[in-house]
Formats: C-alpha cells, structure tokens, sequence
C-alpha cells in the first residue's frame, strides 16, 4: 500500500521522513536541492517553533527552513 | 622579479574561509564591493617562496547556480578571471553537504585544491576520513587544515606553489549517472569549436539544469544547442521524473553520498557541550530569555562604553577651543575651520564608540553562530513585516545605531531582501533620535507620549515594511539557513574584519558629515540660516504647525541627530523647551525627526550598501513621507 503524501510540517518533532517533492518556483527549488533536499533523502524533524520554522537534519548538516516554504515540501512520513 | 599568482577561496558560508585568508594575508587585506554590487569582495596578499600571492576570499556559497549575486560573482570570476589555484574550503564535519559544491567547482575545471578544515572538530564529533581514499575520487591535493590554530596554512601555501610549478593536469573527471552524461555528451558535440570561458562540461550541465544566464550567453552564440540541449533536459526529466533544478541536484548528491559512504566512518558520540548550548538556546522558553537578556546587556555594555568614550573625545574638543580662537580669533574665517573640525570631531565620537563596538558585535554572533539561532527564534514574528528571522538582528542593531544595522544588512542573502531590510532599517529611531524624543516629549509632554511615538513608529515601519515587500519585484524568499555548530569565535579574524569593513566606509562618512557640519556653520556666518527659515515657512509653520526656528533645527540634525536639541535651544533662546513649543509642537517635531532623514553617517552606509540612486531615492522619499505624516499628525492632534 503507498504511503500517503504529506506535507513536512505535518510532521511530529522527532519523527523521521523521505523527501518527495518540493511545490513552487525554481529558485526555491534550486536552494532547496542545493541544501541536500532532493526527491527520495531521509531527514528528522529536529524541532518546530511555535509552529515553525522547522529545523530538520539532513545528510549530516542542520537546516532551518520558514514555514511557508515547509508546508510546500511534500514527503512521505517513515515508520 | 617576484613571480605572481593568484588564488581564490570557495565554499560554503560558516567553513572558516575567513580564518583561513585572514591566516594567509595578515594586514595586508582590502575589503570592498564588487563593482556595482552589493557583494563583498576581499582581497588580499602574501609572500611566500619568491612569489606574490594574491588571495581572493569569494562570498560563502552553497551551490554555482544563479540564486544569488553571490553565486554568479563567484563562478565568473573562477571562470574569467583564471585565478592559478582555486581552493575549495571544506567543513569537514558536514563532508557531504558541503562535496556537493566541490563537485561544481570541478566541473568548471580549473586547477583546484581542497581544504579539509575543522578537523578538530571531526575528532570529536567521532568522525574519521580516510584523506588518502578522499583523494582518489576527487583527483585533486586534499589538505588537512584546522584554520582556527594555524594548522596546515603552511601546507597549504607550498602546495599552492607545487600546483601552479608543476603546470596543469585536468583532475579525473568525476561521472554521473549514465542517463545523464548520455545527454551531456550530446550537448558537449554542439559545443565543438567554440571558445567559452566557461569550461564545455560546465557549460553543458548547465544548460541541462536550465541555467538562465548560461543560456543567454549561448542563445546568442548558437540558438540550435539551446533548442538540442532543452531536448536532452526533457528526455532526462520523463526519466526521472522531478523538477529540472533537482535532477543534477540528484545527481550530484549521489556521488557526494557514495563517496563519503566510503571515505567516512562516524561513531556516536555523547552530545558536546556545543550541542547542549544549541538545545537551551534555541528553546521555546529559554531561548527567548536568553535572547532577551544578552541582546538587552549587550546595547548596555555598548552605550556605556559608548557614552563613556564619547564624552572623553567630547571634553577634550571643547577644551581646545579656546585655544583654537587665540590662534584663529572669533571671525568667519575661524568659524567656518571650526565647523570642519566639528563635523570631524562629529564623525569619531560616532564612529570610534558606537559603530566599531556595534561591528565587533555582529561579527562574534555571526561568528560564534548564535545569529542562526535568534533567526530561528525570530522567523515567525519577522514574517509580519516582510522579512525573515535572519533580519532581526540588523533591525535591532538599529535602535542602537543605524549605520552598523545598515552595513549589516549584507546578512540577507538576496539582494531583494538586503533592500528591504536596509530601507526598514533607517526607519528605526536610534539612539540619538531617542535621546531628543525623551529630552523633549519625555520630559515636556510625559513619557506615555514618548511611548506612543514609538509605537507609532514601529507601525509605520511595519506597513512600509510590507509595501516594500509587495512592489520589490523578485521572487520573494523565505528563511532557508543551515544551523551550524557553536563555535569559538575567531577573535582575530572578526576584530580584522570589522576594521577592515569600516575603513571603506569611513572613506564615505567622513567627507560627507564634514561637508555637511561645514555648511551648517556657513549658513550660520553668513545669516543665510534667517532666509532658509524663511523659505521653510511654508512647511514648518503652514504644515506643521511648529514655530519657524526649528526648521533650522531640523537642518541641523542631518549631521548628527542629537544636535536638533541644542540648536533648537540655541534659537528658542532658552532650554526651558516648555517656553517655546507647545505640548503639539513638541510631538509633531519629534515625529518629524524620527523619520525625516536618516543622518548623514547613515547615508554614506546606505550608498556604500546600494549605491547612490536608491539612497537618493531612499533619503527623499522618508524627507517627504516625515513632512506628510508630521502634518496629519498636527491635524489630528489638534482636534483635542
């Protein structure tokens, strides 16, 4: 059964996820997979602020990400 | 002859590039623009084995695509001004990050070596790379390097030489997957004969990822390879099925992956005492009362200091001036010289004691790494105002002095967002500004008047704020920062280069807050100043409703704010402020002033920063926004 597609501010604190997409323009995008954030990485949710930003790790560096740009970041939730 | 070499410094932001030219240059460092833009570029030399060496610091970047200036500067000047060596810095704490951008740079095939830095750390984060296996899949020199003590910049500096003695061998080329360098090699055949400064490979990648300059750059060369390359990038696409930014994002990351996978062994490790410090500081609670006390005893710390040093220089200027008119007598011709001397004495009373200490600052929280952390904490809130977390701290640098807030604007990282946050800066009333609001409203009206200034103010500031961000036109961005480690700040490297920052803006401030303390003082001798109160009475007494002596007064603060106070004495005749303004005309002044020009320290920071027409554009647009908004609030205020 597929895993259903969420957004990764859907996600709890410490609970991990895949990458699937990432919603919006280019320059977003290219930042996005410039930082690590490409189609099919593992990352963690390291913490959430009063609902965002997000600061997740992935491929072994920290990153911080605003909320409007988290909610465009499609993934699938790991169990 | 000594023979001459240069040499750039690429990689990310925050893998110690700074210490590592500062190690390599010393004294001998020049920080500046790049031509037209709002980039910083230093530059700087060393001897070394009979060669000069030129050492260029590029700015701290994650990818060469066209994100950011910085990006672009960085990858044409790799690319046309030919440095001799390249070298790639490396945080080798965060190796696969951080190979995703040294395989850019090898695709631009110039001669390269790589810095392994922070190895100090490596130990103790439980990490170990095997160097020698690093540098068979690279094919470029790897050196070990802990910047911060000095390690291996010898090292570096011999192999630098060794690589430019030994001529050029093209490093072995890394490869991506097959589907793509099918495509790659497509593209590269269209290429034949045409002479690029860019290297083929890069060219091709490019235009495979849809790069826009690159191809404008080739679309006027030859708009068949345009149409042949956007092929190979839809054929690539349907395969991989992602967005055209991501699949050699993709690509890349996998052979950064495979390659740390087999180079780099980590085991866990207990948390260090830097993580302990991210957890408490980055906290819903602590953090912000942590945030809250070190900012607060920071701005302390600086006005005492300030105030401190400032009234010595202060003393010692008014004890010479009797001396000054023994020798000069009291004519106009002494008067003018001394209105020199003042703008002068002016610009290091404001520099000296505020700017630097304020520079100091910024630099150890951006260096130490707790400026990410107040950005987290701050994102949310920032939002409201068109920005994000990361311009907090030039904002708040504000209320203490405008100038070091505006220079420290180059924190943003597009040049969108630096615009915004510059002109939402020389909003914020400084420290100046505040001692005339309390030394006047405060004191006169009440300090609940002087509140609500403030309040006033910040309202503006968040309206404007969201104008600017609604009509700047650009690609609106949103906080995406790396949380990297607390360091130890490097107290060398941040002294240098807050002096080394401030003396290209020095070379601005002081003609300017001269010139200007000079004029003043003609108006003076001259007794033009009646006829310009004359002609501002149309404004000061038709609009605004204040007395027709304190458009003088308002002349006077462009120099330095404070001195609208003193002036507004001077010709009021009193300092019994009571006697002369009413509770209106005090509020309506003070309002006036707040937001009326920002002063002319500042607008050297704003053309160092943006360059002439926009602080132009900046400085005339607040003069009449400050006039527009004083005489509404006259009117308002007027109706009780």
């Amino acid at each position: 059964m597929p895993v259903k597609t969420i957004s990764l501010i859907d996600l709890k604190e410490g609970q991990k996820g895949i990458v699937v997409s990432v919603l919006g323009g280019y320059g977003v995008i290219q930042r996005l997979s410039d930082m690590g954030l490409t189609p099919g990485t593992e990352f963690e949710i390291l913490r959430k602020g009063r609902l965002c930003p997000v600061e997740i790790s992935i491929r072994g560096s920290k990153l911080v990400i605003g909320c409007g740009i988290a909610t465009k970041i499609l993934v699938k939730a790991k169990k | 002859m000594k023979k001459k070499i240069t040499i750039a410094l690429a990689g990310n932001a925050n893998v110690g590039k700074s210490v590592i030219f500062n190690n390599l240059t010393g004294l001998h460092q020049h920080i500046g623009n790049w031509p037209g833009k709002t980039v910083e570029r230093a530059e700087g030399t060393l001897q070394h084995g009979g060669y000069t060496i030129d050492v260029m610091d590029l700015p701290g970047i994650y990818s060469l695509s066209t994100f950011s200036m910085e990006e672009m500067i960085s990858r044409e000047y790799i690319a046309k001004g030919k440095p001799n060596v390249v070298i790639n810095v490396v945080d080798a704490t965060t190796l696969e990050r951080n190979l995703f951008f040294t395989l850019q740079l090898l695709e631009l095939e110039r001669p390269m070596i790589i810095v392994l830095n922070q190895m100090d750390l490596v130990k103790k984060k439980g990490i170990s790379i095997d160097i020698e296996k690093l540098q068979k899949f690279l094919g470029v020199p790897i050196i070990p390097v802990i910047a911060t003590q000095g390690v291996g910049i010898h090292e570096l500096v011999d192999e630098s030489i060794k690589l430019v003695k030994g001529g050029y061998k093209k490093p072995k080329k890394i490869r991506y997957g097959k589907e793509v360098e099918n495509e790659i090699e497509k593209i590269l055949k269209t290429l034949d004969g045409i002479k690029l400064d860019y290297s083929k490979r890069f060219i091709a990648i490019k235009l495979l990822e849809g790069d826009e300059e690159i191809k404008k750059m080739i679309e006027s060369i030859d708009p068949k390879i345009i149409r042949i390359a956007e092929r190979s990038a839809k054929k690539i696409q349907s395969i991989h099925g992602h967005a055209r930014p991501t699949i050699l994002a993709c690509e890349r990351y996998k052979v950064s992956n495979d390659i740390v996978k087999e180079c780099m062994t980590f085991e866990t490790t207990k948390a260090t005492f830097s993580d302990k410090l991210h957890e408490i500081t980055i906290h819903g609670v602590w953090g912000y009362l942590i945030m809250i006390s070190l900012v607060l005893s920071l701005f302390y710390l600086i006005f005492n200091f300030g105030n401190f040093f400032s009234d010595i220089l202060i003393n010692a200027f008014t004890g010479m001036t009797p001396a000054f008119e023994k020798i000069f007598g009291i004519g106009i011709v002494s008067k003018l010289i001394f209105g020199v001397i003042e703008g002068l004495v002016a610009g290091i009373t404001i520099i000296l004691p505020y700017i630097i200490p304020f520079y100091i600052i910024l630099g150890l929280l951006e260096d130490s790494g707790y400026l990410s952390r107040i950005a987290f904490l701050m994102d949310n809130f920032m939002h409201k105002i068109g920005l994000h977390g990361k311009a907090f701290i030039p904002l708040m640098l504000g209320y203490g002095c405008n100038v070091p807030a505006c220079l420290g604007c180059r924190i943003m990282e597009t040049q969108r967002e630096r615009l915004i946050a510059i002109f939402v800066t020389t909003l914020i009333p400084c420290a100046a500004v505040t001692t005339v609001v309390l030394g006047l409203v405060g004191k006169y009206v009440g300090l609940s008047w002087a509140l609500l200034l403030y309040i006033v103010n910040f309202m503006i500031i968040f309206v404007l704020g969201r104008i600017a961000f609604k009509v700047l036109p650009g690609e609106p961005t949103e906080l995406i920062m790396e949380m990297n480690s607390y360091k130890i700040p490097h107290l060398k490297t941040v002294l240098k280069q807050a002096w080394f920052r401030i003396k290209d803006f020095v070379y601005i401030a002081f003609p300017l807050i001269i010139a200007c303390s000079f004029l003043i003082n003609l108006l003076y001798v001259t007794s033009l100043s009646t006829s310009i109160e004359n002609l501002m009475k149309p404004i000061t007494i038709g609009w605004l409703g204040l007395p027709a002596f304190s458009g003088i007064a308002l002349l006077a603060g462009i120099p330095r704010k404070e001195l609208t106070l003193i002036i507004l004495a001077a010709h009021g005749g009193t300092s019994n402020f009571a006697a002369i303004l009413n509770p209106i005309q005090m509020i309506v002044f003070c309002l006036v002033m707040m937001l009326y020009i920002p002063c002319v320290a500042t607008v050297a920071a704003l053309v160092k920063e943006i360059g002439w027409k926009k602080s132009l554009f900046i400085t005339m647009f607040e003069v009449v926004f400050a006039i527009l908004v004083g005489g509404i609030a006259f009117r308002i205020l007027s109706l009780f």
